[in-house]
């Protein structure tokens, strides 16, 4: 097993720039969301093209139409195989770079601090507001060394009024204090999206996320999240990461047996892992309410404990005491050091936008 | 002598990001003018400060206070002996910037760039990038191909702002740019517009031209020129390369010996490599104004240009401050 933080974005030798998507990782590779690929890599058309750094280079999205995303996921484990990472003991297979393709890594924490050196009078605008946002941010108590920034910010490939404002908190406790302080610190440039605009939003962004939900439940469950707002005109957004001795699983420390598609609902004992990736709810009294057509079966005297989510839009979704509810992959989890079981439904798998789940996976709270 | 086309991105082992600055190398490297440099070893305030690719980085700006300017270039020559030059075909070397060839990471081709760009389907690109290929497809209709342009600067690297940086081009090959200037001077386009007065005037002053032209004639000589104007609002500028062949001088073929500073004027016979860095007009019936040195009497034969004045076209009485060096085949050739 191996740390590694995620959202960090890495250069690969074959020309593909990666996003690290777990801060957990199998020895000798990083788990990645391809970001960016060069044009040659792959010949399936449906992904649109992005040039950067003088290259013209296709950029890698799991939300394209799915039928097109097949083809193109299949052309690219043809085509690069080394870049996917087989688990048998998870069942499961990821996009990988494996640490002899590593070519650069942009360290986020490194960039703002070399960003926080440069002279306001030299920055534009848009560099400006993410200072003065980190400026804001440190107000709850935080060092700007617990910040990072990353994508774009980072690689100077920004768009003013247009690229998000990308930062990396580092830590969960850092997480959490910057999240509570955002629900009540005023700030004259500092915007939330009200309700109107959330359901505007809806209305214009739907995804097979947001199809889940009423335009009331959406608005109600997005309105108290504190990942992405406004900074005098600009998205921000703000991704936790965990420290090498904050990680919530060890890679190798557990076995995954699949059991199939389930939608449960149960009670969060626990939301404190819920805002890093992959991040998890832990939860009581679940109870499976569809199986989805299939007739497998439980072994009664386990529990379902966790539900645990790589998809972004899912994270801070349920806090502790409220009833959860979510659609997902049911695994079994065996631990190899007392053999300890439980079951626990993921969401965000990167197969899973290849088949029927990608329609059907989601993480409600009653609310 | 090495040929490498001027106007190439390269970044460095160490960071740098240069500019390359001739289309002629001697053998050690390629001559360049380092654009972006590290803090890490070496910094000054005096120079603007830029955050490129994750890192705080100098501007090295040539028009800066020339004193700060000096300290920082001989701090430069320490911490980065390997980035200057000293030429042998020069009895005392000017200042010469390189990238020793075992230093180079990568080489942005503003040729290869463009192809990449063009083969970016319309709809996915962004308002700069949608501006750069307007441009280009109307540059086409010159008769030029799209083997003959390029693209630079931060368009080519990537870190471009929208509304707010230029679109650089470059063209390959003397004859190709004297045509698609012959095309500009002929042709319209809705979008397509020059500098005005007020707009030289703002770049004259903005960039410190002051210190070596008088404004008026600047401005005269400049707005002649259609190397520089809008498209869609965005400044163009417009830069020729010298294809391997048509060098109007090859590195190392001659020797030259510094004479001092002066300043003269002459009649130009011929601007043909006036386009391309180092730039050239040939010219006859030169005539010291202000003579600091004294020098055999045979008239200047070239005027040999590196930087910024290298466009100046089209000047029948010439008028310059320049290092005077002379040649093994006694032809005055003034380096900047």
């Amino acid at each position: 097993m191996a740390h590694f933080y995620e959202s960090t974005l890495i250069d690969t030798k074959d020309g593909f720039q990666c996003k690290s998507y777990s801060n957990e990782h199998p020895k000798g590779f990083i788990i990645v969301k391809p970001k960016y690929l060069p044009r040659k890599a792959l010949k399936a058309r449906g992904l649109k093209y992005r040039f950067l750094f003088g290259k013209c280079l296709i950029r890698f999205n799991l939300f394209a139409k799915k039928e097109k995303l097949i083809s193109i996921v299949e052309e690219f484990k043809k085509n690069y195989p080394e870049y996917i990472y087989e688990d048998k003991n998870k069942e499961n297979w990821y996009f990988v770079v494996p640490k002899n393709k590593i070519k650069e890594i942009h360290d986020p924490k490194k960039g703002l601090q070399e960003l926080l050196k440069v002279p306001k009078k030299d920055l534009d605008d848009y560099l400006k507001k993410v200072v003065e946002l980190i400026e804001f941010l440190c107000k709850c108590g935080i060092k700007t060394i617990d910040l990072g920034i990353t994508h774009s910010t980072l690689l100077g490939n920004y768009t003013p009024g247009k690229s998000d404002i990308d930062l990396i908190i580092y830590g969960k406790d850092n997480g959490w204090k910057i999240l509570n302080y955002l629900k009540d610190a005023g700030h004259p440039d500092l915007h939330w999206k009200t309700e109107e605009e959330w359901a505007e939003y809806y209305q214009t962004h739907k995804t097979s996320e947001s199809s889940h939900f009423t335009e009331e439940e959406y608005i109600k469950h997005m309105k108290r999240k504190k990942y992405e707002g406004m900074f005098r005109g600009n998205v921000f957004t703000l991704f936790t990461v965990e420290n090498p001795e904050e990680t919530w699983f060890k890679w190798e420390d557990e076995t995954v047996k699949r059991v199939g598609l389930a939608t449960i609902n149960g009670i969060v004992t626990e939301d404190y892992n819920s805002h890093v990736r992959p991040g998890f709810y832990e939860i009581t009294g679940a109870k499976i309410l569809d199986k989805h057509g299939k007739n497998w079966e439980l072994d009664n005297s386990i529990k379902i404990e966790k539900i645990v989510t790589y998809s972004i839009p899912f994270i801070q979704q349920a806090f502790k005491d409220e009833k959860i509810s979510a659609c997902g992959l049911l695994e079994l989890v065996t631990s190899k050091k007392d053999q300890k079981k439980y079951y626990r439904l993921v969401v965000g798998y990167f197969d899973a936008y290849l088949n029927e789940r990608r329609e059907k996976e989601f993480i409600k709270a009653e609310i | 002598m090495v040929h490498f086309y001027e106007s190439s991105m390269i970044t460095t082992k160490d960071g740098l990001q240069c500019q390359v600055y001739s289309n002629q190398h001697p053998k050690k490297g390629i001559i360049v003018k380092p654009k972006y440099i590290p803090t890490k070893k070496i910094s000054s305030d005096s120079l603007p400060y830029r955050f490129i690719l994750g890192k705080k980085v100098n501007r090295l700006d040539m028009w800066t206070d020339a004193k700060e300017l000096k300290k920082y270039i001989e701090k430069f020559a320490r911490v980065y002996p390997d980035y200057v030059f000293e030429s042998d075909i020069h009895d005392r070397s000017p200042l010469f910037f390189v990238v020793p060839h075992e230093k180079i990471e990568k080489i942005y081709s503003p040729r290869e760039g463009l192809r990449e760009l063009m083969s970016i389907p319309y709809m996915d690109l962004d308002d700069h990038l949608e501006k750069v290929v307007g441009f280009v497809k109307f540059l086409l209709q010159s008769g030029l191909k799209l083997h003959d342009f390029g693209i630079t600067y931060s368009t080519l690297m990537g870190y471009y702002s929208r509304n707010m940086s230029d679109i650089n081009i470059v063209i390959y090959g003397k004859n190709k740019f004297w045509k698609l200037m012959d095309f500009l001077e002929k042709n319209k386009h809705k979008d397509l517009r020059w500098k005005n007065y007020e707009e030289w005037e703002k770049f004259y002053n903005k960039r410190n031209r002051n210190i070596v032209h008088d404004k008026e004639i600047y401005i005269k000589n400049m707005h002649r020129k259609r190397t520089e104007g809008f498209f869609k609002d965005t400044l163009f500028v417009l830069f020729a390369l010298e294809e391997p062949e048509e060098a109007w001088f090859k590195w190392g073929e001659e020797r030259y010996k510094r004479i001092g500073f002066a300043k003269f004027n002459a009649k130009i016979k011929s601007n043909y490599d006036s386009i391309v860095r180092p730039g050239c007009y040939e010219v006859s019936n030169s005539k010291f104004l202000k003579e600091r040195i004294k020098i055999a009497s045979c008239p200047f034969s070239s005027i040999n240009l590196f930087g910024y004045l290298n466009s100046n076209i089209f000047i029948p009485n010439f008028l310059l401050i320049i290092f005077i060096i002379l040649t093994t085949n006694h032809k005055y050739v003034p380096f900047f």
